[in-house]
């Protein structure tokens, strides 16, 4: 059974330290142990980022991506972009000028508009059958 | 007899018919863009192992000069002017170090030819070839030009100056002859001039070298300094003295780590300069950057960080111990602040 959950836009505080961090992930907890969490980091009040603040987003992530979901980044300041660089984490994260595009990113489909019997990759590759035969 | 006065701090803010100084508003500008503070002159700053500043004070002592004065402002101590102490060199600190030069000037009445520099840009000239042409030109003050600007750079006749009169009123008051400098000028007036200075010197684009040992070819690597066996080096790039490359790290093109500096396991450095006594943390990639203690700014990006996670960079522990250390140099932009060069162990 295909379900498709809403993508959740979560507001990043403006100083991701220890403490900030920490109350942040009582909040992020709960959405992260759905099935398929969609999820989008909405960095454009980021001021300061640390490691703390990176590894939280770098755990966030890994267990979005342990029950099949993902989570992007969006709005990332100069600022920040050179610190995620710096320690190497970039790359790792799919990053967007807007939250409205990282949202659409995920081709957010009502879950009433998927067939039960498509494959979960249907709306992302399409005709699967026309592809291999294209191919 | 010849003597050299140079001055450490602010410049001349000139006037023109307009009101508004071009160069001022054009580095004015220059500040506003990279957000940053009123400016600390980067000649100051460690580069590949002396600053510019104290190699300028080597070349006059090489020039025979008789004697060389340097007044420096309240806001930068001669040891963070990357200055050492050497015979033929006086050292004065004053809030106005323009006119504490003044006041020696008009005191020492053996000197008929007095150079005039205001510690700013790197120049190749030849001192003797200015003399010269000063002479020749027959004016009581003659400035350096290169090919855009005027430069911080005179000389002028010690019969111009008189008791109580401002050396800045002196060198602005007559229309001075031209001297033009047809060889390298880098105005070092924003931190990307210290890079783009780096990059020419070890690319042998210039003649400012790497005070250290050329290990091989474009290599170079102070005695003091230890690299690791499992790091790598390549050429070109340059390991300062007493500094720390751990292993596993890579250290390319055209980087610079200056004095007492430590570069943690793993960490790649690219196109980037890390001024003296600073740490860079395990597993980071630097690239197109200056790291000064804790800050880091983003040629790139054009940003400044001050990052506070010592895991990432910090002050290296040489200078943390130094209970009058400023803010680092960058953005030392400031606060007219330095890392300290450590030139005054050598």
């Amino acid at each position: 059974m295909l379900t498709s959950g809403p993508v959740v836009v979560m507001q990043m505080p403006e100083q991701l330290n220890s403490a900030a961090v920490r109350a942040f992930m009582q909040d992020m907890q709960p959405l992260l142990e759905i099935h398929r969490p969609r999820i989008v980091f909405d960095c454009s009040q980021v001021r300061y980022m640390d490691s703390v603040g990176v590894e939280m987003m770098l755990h966030c992530l890994e267990e979005a991506m342990k029950r099949d979901g993902d989570l992007k980044l969006a709005a990332l300041s100069p600022e920040s972009e050179v610190v995620l660089e710096l320690m190497r984490v970039a790359r790792v994260f799919e990053a967007f000028a807007t939250a409205d595009e990282a949202v659409r990113s995920f081709n957010a489909v009502p879950a009433e508009g998927v067939s039960q019997e498509a494959s979960w990759y249907a709306n992302v590759f399409g005709d699967m059958r026309a592809i291999k035969q294209a191919s | 007899m010849l003597s050299a006065i140079i001055i450490v701090g602010p410049e001349i803010r000139e006037e023109v018919d307009s009101g508004v100084s071009a160069e001022k508003v054009a580095s004015e500008f220059a500040r506003e863009a990279a957000q940053l503070p009123p400016s600390t002159p980067l000649a100051c700053v460690e580069v590949l192992g002396r600053s510019v500043v104290g190699r300028l004070i080597d070349e006059l002592g090489r020039a025979e000069i008789g004697a060389t004065s340097v007044f420096v402002d309240a806001t930068v101590a001669p040891r963070q002017a990357g200055i050492d102490s050497s015979t033929n060199v006086t050292f004065s600190v004053s809030e106005d170090p323009w006119d504490m030069a003044a006041q020696k000037l008009a005191a020492d009445v053996e000197t008929e030819t007095i150079s005039v520099m205001r510690a700013s840009a790197f120049v190749e000239f030849d001192f003797g070839d200015f003399l010269q042409s000063h002479r020749e030109q027959g004016k009581v003050v003659t400035r350096a030009f290169d090919h855009e600007r005027p430069l911080d750079l005179w000389v002028i006749d010690r019969a111009a100056v008189t008791d109580g009169e401002d050396l800045r009123t002196i060198l602005q008051r007559s229309m001075p002859a031209r001297y033009s400098v047809r060889g390298y000028v880098n105005r070092l007036e924003h931190p990307r001039d210290l890079r783009r200075l780096v990059v020419d010197s070890l690319t042998s684009r210039c003649q400012l070298r790497p005070q250290a040992t050329e290990i091989r070819p474009g290599v170079w690597i102070d005695e003091s300094a230890q690299v690791n066996r499992d790091a790598r080096i390549v050429a070109p790039a340059y390991i300062g003295r007493g500094s720390r490359v751990e292993a596993q790290c890579l250290i390319t093109r055209c980087s610079n780590v200056e004095s007492n500096c430590q570069v943690d396991y793993g960490t790649v450095v690219e196109d980037s300069s890390i001024l003296s006594n600073s740490y860079v943390g395990i597993g980071l990639d630097l690239s197109h950057s200056i790291v000064d203690g804790n800050n880091l700014l983003s040629l790139e990006r054009n940003v400044t960080l001050e990052i506070a996670d010592p895991c990432v960079i910090r002050p290296n522990r040489v200078a943390r111990k130094e209970k009058n250390r400023h803010s680092p140099i960058i953005f030392g932009f400031g606060g007219a602040q330095f890392a300290p060069a450590e030139e005054g162990s050598r």
